[in-house]
């Protein structure tokens, strides 16, 4: 009965009473068939998100305004997408654009950037009484987990924390994609028949400790250890090896740490894995706007268009939510500094695939991207639609170990159901 | 000097902590009493060892070593325990491991503004015995710059904002969340909007200003008030400054009490002591400052840590011109309100955290969260009286609550019914099991292994590591920013630098000097004038730019190499590193806080991560391999081979007890015909073991 992709390292009281579904008792009749209907249409079954750290400019990438001062130095091109134009220093990304959609009027809170990551990930505000669980902690404690790998990886950086899930929930992370791991097998001069003896002596020890005092932390690491000889002793590992790509490949990624972590976050959602996040940071372009974007573009561009492209073309974007976004965008004056500051109060975001259709736009920005003309999106909204393309009722009811009752995704909330149409 | 009125103190406390510790449990019985919520069936008493391993994690944060052991086993049996809690509380690892519980309370973090300096200026608090109502004043009336006030990092961590202030010393100091009434009155909560801004106008002068010019951020204090009410939010037509005042109730001292009294005769004799040392600036400070409450300490102002005596002077001028670090008579009234006897709450905070660290479950839930209601009522009301009489004296109160019956109690076994154990275990009538914090875990790896230094000859484990190098394709002339000169070689020869720290480096520990790190730098502060122009600073900027982006444009290509190396490795204390660690390491694996905000608390859940950490990790393999400067050699090899005390030796270095006869069978079938390698197989299963990471 495994209804989560989380190590499941304590069977609690809780967790059986949501598995048998007493956590669903006294929801309104309205919202459960609302809720199975959204089920039915759910396509998505893997995200990967690519989280860009310091708040990434809407204007020089999703959101252009060709002819005013604030375009600044890029242009806007034209797209594989009829009438959707983007910056110009995504060349590549464009010819894909048919697969892609874009939400340019997300309409943000919250100008500081640990605030504004706590909320852009999680949902929620900061509360200084718990923590939230990140968007990937959400989806990998509602789908279950598919084959050996972990349900949720995150590559190049941190993701969100697991929050009131606790640590069975969080990410497991990559340090740099193609390196080898190594803590996934035996220390060196340990053989694995020598490594296989040692494992069934503590298997022994552990199994006397935990029989004697019935304690549930004993049983709860019995698991962990469990899930880790699993994970070291699985074919499924050979994934993480990216010397055996094409050099092709690599290069159509651009040859890059991040394209190699783009191009593995396409292998992991092949392998099952439930969820990838990408990181990337220095997006933070108070001064120097436009060399640092271009670099970032130079990297990004490549990889983000070869990995929409492969996808596509196996079929797999089908099942495949691909997620761009940051804490917030960039103020479309240009400082002194020639940089952007903070700008919260609208900004955009990419999507791709995992049910949403391709080659249109959500929502809009004013004339100087300044604040959302049409359709204003809130930062939770965007939880709330990758819930709904995953199937999750964002709206579901959880307890943090405090007993203290939560929803998934922060109320009011809701699905932007145009992307799916 | 400090540290003569601090020994005097804790010879003091000791002398108490005995009789202490009966009463708490007196009180904890009457209490169960009054509670009569199911049946309490108490945990086995703890052996000998068993209290010797829990009490030095909970005191030096490390298990013992084998010499440790046969000291204490030396002891006559009836004083063991006190002569042990002696013993420990006088080392230096009570000060290492406690600043771990000052880290996650004050939320330190290094890489903030000051967070280092506050991080030793804790360190050296606790081996000082500072009063903690002296430490909570200094970090909330602190001004200046974290070189010459180490402990106004508090407030520089959280770039000194009125409304982040107001939360975290609501939640840090007194255990209460105050924090979500910044945006409205709670629901269920009696804190109203407008109390919450009252607590944050004491800091509504406060300014947090970055200097250019010497490039240092400071506190100090303006003349504006921050805070106006209406709430913004609200779109008021006008807005008006918040007039401070503390929110939350006072104890009547109109009949003194009893613990009051003995507060008021410490603080005397501690004055006494200090006028007798000469230490007439320091003095000086105490006297002038606290007024008319001579005695009770109020009032207290910082004293800047090792800093001369022109410093010292120089600070003065400065206030006097009113110039960069002026004092905050807001939050000097402030810090009078939080840390003063009259606060029950300040001394309830301390009191129930402490116990919740050495008991696994506090007195109210969360730590933080105190909602007017306690467990056990009279036990807490006995610790609070004692704390604050004992001059808030932490190692006293962490003593009394090690000497109780109570903290020496065991989990109870499957055998009983799960609703017992846990009424049991709420009642303190049996133990909790708690997990070594992630810290205490690192080190007593390191203990048990031997590997606080080299336990290997030079050149005994020469082998060839592959590391993966990534070469550049096209190489540029910017290719020479990659290289260096390699310094031990001398001619000065060009060769590439090393890309990358060895895999194993999330397990890594650098010691901070904090020494170092307190010393005042106020000379230098007053001293440095401008070193860089603007346009300096932004060309440096650009040239950084324009490097970037070339070296984004490179393509390159990965190789192996292989290299030599002596695998011998030697590892430092996790206590002293730079804090919280990177988000990857060991220590955060394992629960340490990422700090960022209000509410974290370690996280003991397991974790695949922590499993494979262990398992696989450098530190444990290298734990449990026997290296022939460790004493376990001698018991293995040769003449003086003796397999079964090489067993015993095991069980004691790394569980603190000795093995059982089954146990002992199955080792020796372990260590078979190969004794080294099967002893480095038993040692590591052992590592890995609950037993090991859980304390008795």
């Amino acid at each position: 009965m495994k209804d989560t992709g989380c190590f499941d390292y304590q069977m609690t009281r809780r967790r059986m009473l949501q598995a048998t579904g007493a956590s669903i008792l006294g929801m309104p009749v309205a919202r459960l068939l609302a809720a199975s209907g959204q089920t039915a249409a759910a396509k998505a079954e893997h995200v990967i998100l690519f989280w860009n750290g310091g708040g990434m400019s809407h204007v020089d990438t999703w959101d252009p305004k060709p002819g005013r001062p604030v375009q600044g130095e890029f242009s806007a091109i034209d797209t594989s997408a009829d009438g959707i134009q983007i910056s110009s220093i995504f060349p590549n990304l464009a010819k894909q654009m048919h697969h892609c959609a874009l939400v340019r009027s997300i309409a943000g809170t919250n100008g500081a950037h640990g605030r504004a990551t706590y909320e852009l990930q999680t949902s929620y505000n900061m509360d200084p009484s718990l923590i939230h669980p990140g968007l990937g902690s959400i989806v990998v404690h509602e789908k279950n987990r598919l084959g050996d790998l972990p349900a949720f990886i995150t590559i190049n950086g941190q993701a969100a924390k697991s929050g009131y899930f606790g640590q069975s929930c969080s990410a497991y992370f990559i340090g740099e994609p193609g390196e080898k791991d190594p803590y996934l097998s035996f220390p060196t001069g340990i053989t694995s028949a020598r490594g296989n003896k040692r494992l069934d002596l503590l298997a022994r020890m552990n199994a006397r400790a935990t029989g004697k005092t019935g304690v549930t932390d004993f049983k709860a690491t019995d698991t962990a250890i469990k899930e880790a000889v699993s994970l070291m002793k699985s074919p499924a590992l050979k994934v993480f090896d990216l010397d055996k790509e094409k050099p092709d490949t690599l290069a159509r990624y651009g040859d890059s740490d991040f394209g190699r972590g783009a191009l593995l976050a396409r292998k992991l959602v092949e392998t099952g894995v439930r969820f990838v996040q990408v990181n990337r940071g220095g997006f933070d372009t108070h001064s120097n706007n436009f060399p640092a974007m271009e670099n970032h573009a130079l990297e990004m561009d490549p990889a983000l268009a070869a990995l929409v492209e492969d996808l596509a073309a196996t079929g797999k974007l089908e099942s495949t939510l691909v997620l761009v976004l940051s804490e917030f965008g960039r103020t479309p004056r240009i400082n002194n500094n020639a940089g952007r500051d903070h700008h919260a109060r609208c900004f955009s975001c990419l999507m791709a695939g995992g049910g949403v259709q391709g080659g249109q736009v959500i929502g809009a920005s004013d004339k100087d991207a300044m604040e959302p003309a049409e359709r204003p999106v809130k930062p939770s909204d965007i939880h709330a639609t990758v819930c709904h393309a995953l199937g999750i009722d964002h709206e579901k009811e959880v307890y943090t170990p405090q007993d203290r009752p939560m929803i998934l995704v922060r109320e009011g909330a809701e699905p932007v159901h145009e992307l799916f149409a | 000097m400090r540290g003569v009125v601090a020994i005097g103190v804790a010879c003091l406390g000791a002398v108490v902590a005995a009789d202490g510790a009966t009463v708490v449990d007196r009180q904890l019985v009457a209490d169960n009493q009054a509670r009569e919520d199911g049946r309490i069936i108490p945990g086995q008493p703890l052996g000998d060892l068993a209290y010797l391993r829990k009490a030095t994690i909970d005191v030096i944060g490390r298990i013992p070593t084998f010499p440790e052991i046969e000291q204490y086993q030396k002891w006559p049996k009836a004083k063991r325990r006190e002569l042990l809690l002696d013993h420990l509380f006088k080392g230096k690892g009570l000060a290492d491991r406690w600043t771990i519980f000052y880290a996650d309370l004050l939320r330190i973090r290094s890489r903030a503004e000051g967070g280092n300096r506050l991080l030793a200026y804790v360190h050296q608090s606790i081996e000082q015995n500072r009063p903690w109502d002296e430490m909570a004043r200094e970090l909330i009336a602190a001004s200046g710059s974290s070189g010459n006030t180490p402990s106004v990092g508090f407030l520089l961590s959280d770039e000194s904002d009125p409304m982040t202030m107001a939360g975290a010393t609501a939640q840090v100091f007194l255990g209460v969340r105050m924090a979500c009434a910044q945006c409205h009155n709670h629901p269920f909560d009696k804190w109203r909007q407008k109390q919450f801004y009252e607590l944050a106008s004491f800091f509504g002068k406060t300014k947090q200003i970055e200097s250019r010019l010497s490039s240092k951020t400071y506190v100090t204090e303006g003349e504006e008030m921050k805070v106006l009410w209406p709430p913004e939010r609200r779109k008021p037509k006008e807005r008006f400054p918040v007039v401070p005042k503390f929110p939350f109730p006072v104890e009547d001292f109109s009949v003194k009490p009893d613990y009051l009294k003995r507060l008021e005769a410490l603080r005397a004799g501690e004055a006494l002591a200090l006028n007798k040392h000469k230490e007439s600036e320091a003095l000086d400070a105490l006297i002038d400052s606290s007024g008319g409450k001579k005695g009770l300490g109020i009032g207290v102002e910082p004293v800047a840590l090792s800093v001369s005596k022109e410093s010292r002077e120089d600070i003065r001028k400065l206030d006097v011109k009113g110039d960069l670090y002026r004092k905050s008579e807001l939050r000097r009234q402030l810090a009078d309100h939080v840390a003063g006897p009259q606060n029950r709450y300040f001394a309830r905070n301390m009191v129930n955290r402490v116990w919740a660290e050495l008991m696994g479950r506090g007195f109210y839930h969360p730590i933080d969260d105190y909602q007017g209601e306690v467990t056990h009522p009279k036990t807490v009301d006995y610790l609070c009286d004692e704390f604050v009489a004992n001059g808030y004296d932490l190692a006293h109160l962490i003593r009394v609550v090690m000497e109780t019956d109570a903290y020496a109690k065991s989990t109870l076994n499957a055998d009983v019914e799960l609703e017992d154990i846990d009424i049991s275990r709420s009642a303190f009538a049996s133990g909790t099991k708690r997990r070594m914090l992630s810290e205490v875990l690192y080190d007593s790896v390191v203990v048990a292994g031997h590997l606080q230094d080299h336990k290997w000859p030079k050149g005994a484990n020469i082998r060839e590591v592959e590391r993966r190098v990534r070469v550049p394709l096209d190489t540029e002339p910017e290719d020479k920013i990659e290289l260096e000169s390699e310094p031990e070689s001398g001619d000065g020869k060009m060769v590439p630098k090393k890309p990358k720290a060895n895999p194993y480096n999330l397990e890594e520990v650098i010691s901070l000097d904090f020494d170092q790190l307190v010393k005042s730098d106020l000379d230098r502060d007053i001293g440095m004038m401008k070193a860089k122009s603007d346009q300096e600073i932004e060309a440096e900027r650009l040239a950084e730019m324009a490097r970037k982006k070339n070296s984004v444009r490179r393509r390159y290509t990965y190789e192996t190499v292989v290299d030599k190396v002596d695998d011998n490795p030697k590892f430092s204390s996790s206590m002293r590193m730079s804090t919280p660690a990177p988000p990857t390491h060991f220590l955060r694996v394992f629960g340490q806080p990422s700090r960022d905000g209000l509410g974290e608390f370690r996280d003991h859940t397991p974790s695949m991560r922590q499993a494979l950490m262990m398992l696989n990790g450098k530190a444990t393999h290298e734990a449990a391999r026997v290296g022939p400067y460790e004493p376990m050699h001698r018991l293995l090899t040769g003449k003086t081979k003796n397999l079964a005390k090489a067993i015993e030796l095991a069980y004691l270095e790394i569980l603190t007890r000795k093995p059982s006869a089954d146990e002992l069978a199955e080792a020796e079938a372990v260590l078979g015909q190969a004794p080294l390698e099967g002893m480095a197989d038993l040692r590591w299963a052992l590592l890995n073991s609950h037993e090991f990471r859980y304390l008795p």
